[in-house]
């Protein structure tokens, strides 16, 4: 009997350490690019490495391009969409001046030889929850006509500031329901107030 | 509506009994109406569902134990209120009825989930969130339809073996062992399409949106669409066969074929079933 009360002692310390070591942080903590969610802490995503290191900020910040002009499913349904390559040869045929540079000639070098571009994902949302881009652009782009960069970063951080984008926000679901739990102004002349959906089946699946 | 919101009116978000014109000024109330007269019993809804909601297929063996997934279920009848042994079933004159979750408005297997993971949610669904539930199986015990599933085995680690699991429905997710489950009125369907219809700024369009089995039907027998709208099909029928989401016994004419299972239960389903016509002189 002792022998066994001494075994459970054990192994209960034993998961105690175990649940230490698991608890480890798994992103880096730190503000590399000075974004805090609205919960207070910083939780920076993994650094993806992507096939062509995409500048955000050449074409989001420096040409002012919309995001949904690449990102065109945004306004019309639940997923943003990854541009098509023919999208980005269709400018980049017509920008002659930049064609030597590496980026480009990578980007060349995929339609040259009709391939697709393997992008990676960085916001990736577990299986067991649908979000709706579609609602939220319309909600506060078109209805609300707020600038694109503020209603995109609201989750994907400032993107125009980045070259390939990382997860800044914590894409949570508390972080999500902070968002849904204030009292939106129903438009810019109306002053009553509504809230994001809070019905589990809204976003669980 | 916020966490105090939710603290303060606790009680609307748990079974009642529904009132008159509770769903008046609602936006939707998702209902159903079978036409027992047009079922023939062929099982397309059924294998319907299984393609729509990721349902695994058991096998003999867990089916016989008990095991079986399936949220859509066609029940077989002979003869008037009569048992027959299970050997000594006839080869026909079988009477089928199509049952699943009747999306009860008084739900009891909401009032006695120990974690709140099933409720009621604002268009009349009765929801089961996977990720809140512990398995603890009262809702099953408690359900008078028989008709909420629990997952006995990790299912997506063998039922969909390569390539079969590139058939799965991407807006459904695959449930885990320890979770119940049940017909949920495809509302990932439901939700797709209020979406668009909220971009469009109006209500969805009756016949815009339905289930899979609605939609695998070969006979029309299943009719879904929203209750809230005086004009839907469903609407018309629950009208036209004096049946009120808040009675719980109805008082009508002979001649009316409309009925819910067990509404002496008081349980209030949203499922209304069309009575078979038979011919008992031939």
């Amino acid at each position: 009997m002792i022998i066994r009360k001494i075994l459970f002692v054990f192994s209960l310390l034993a998961l105690i350490v175990a649940s230490f070591s698991i608890n480890a942080e798994p992103f880096k903590a730190g503000g590399a690019l000075g974004t805090q969610t609205i919960d207070g802490y910083n939780a920076l995503g993994p650094q993806v490495e992507q096939p062509i290191e995409f500048p955000h900020y050449i074409h989001a910040k420096i040409m002012k391009i919309n995001c949904m002009y690449c990102h065109t499913y945004a306004r019309r349904s639940a997923v943003s969409g990854i541009p098509r390559l023919d999208k980005c040869i269709g400018c980049h045929k017509m920008i002659p001046e930049v064609r030597d540079r590496p980026r480009i000639k990578k980007l060349f070098w995929y339609w040259d030889n009709h391939l697709s571009i393997p992008w990676k994902k960085v916001h990736d949302l577990p299986d067991f929850v649908r979000f709706n881009h579609e609602r939220h652009i319309q909600r506060f782009y078109f209805q609300d006509k707020r600038p694109v960069r503020e209603v995109c970063g609201y989750c994907h951080g400032d993107v125009a500031n980045m070259t390939t984008a990382r997860r800044v926000k914590a894409i949570s679901m508390g972080w999500c329901i902070d968002c849904h739990k204030k009292d939106h102004q129903i438009s810019a002349v109306n002053l009553k107030t509504t809230n994001g959906p809070h019905d589990c089946w809204m976003c669980h699946k | 509506m916020s966490l105090n919101n939710l603290i303060k009116n606790w009680t609307s978000f748990r079974a009642r009994r529904p009132y008159l014109d509770q769903y008046k000024n609602a936006d939707y109330k998702w209902a159903m109406v079978i036409d027992l007269d047009a079922c023939t019993g062929c099982n397309a809804c059924t294998t319907a569902c299984y393609a729509e909601n990721n349902l695994p297929v058991v096998g003999k063996e867990r089916f016989e134990k008990g095991h079986a997934m399936h949220w859509m279920r066609i029940e077989r009848y002979w003869g008037e209120g009569e048992s027959v042994p299970v050997d000594m079933v006839p080869d026909k004159g079988a009477q089928f009825l199509p049952m699943m979750c009747q999306q009860c408005e008084a739900a009891p297997c909401e009032v006695v989930c120990p974690v709140g993971a099933t409720h009621h949610s604002a268009d009349g669904l009765n929801t089961q969130v996977y990720n809140r539930c512990v398995g603890s199986r009262y809702c099953s015990a408690n359900c008078p339809y028989k008709v909420r599933y629990f997952n006995w085995w990790q299912y997506a680690d063998f039922a969909w073996p390569n390539p079969l699991e590139l058939q799965l429905n991407p807006d459904v997710s695959v449930r885990s062992k320890g979770v119940m489950e049940k017909c949920t009125f495809c509302v990932q369907r439901l939700r797709e399409s209020m979406d668009h219809a909220k971009t469009d700024g109006r209500l969805v369009r009756d016949g815009e949106v339905t289930t899979a089995c609605a939609q695998a039907c070969p006979t029309s027998a299943i009719t879904f669409g929203n209750l809230a709208n005086p004009q839907s099909q469903v609407a018309k029928v629950w009208k036209n066969q004096q049946i009120a989401l808040e009675k719980d016994e109805q008082k009508k004419d002979e001649n009316m074929r409309g009925y819910r299972i067990f509404e002496e239960f008081r349980t209030y389903p949203s499922v209304v079933y069309l009575e078979r016509v038979r011919d008992l002189e031939a």
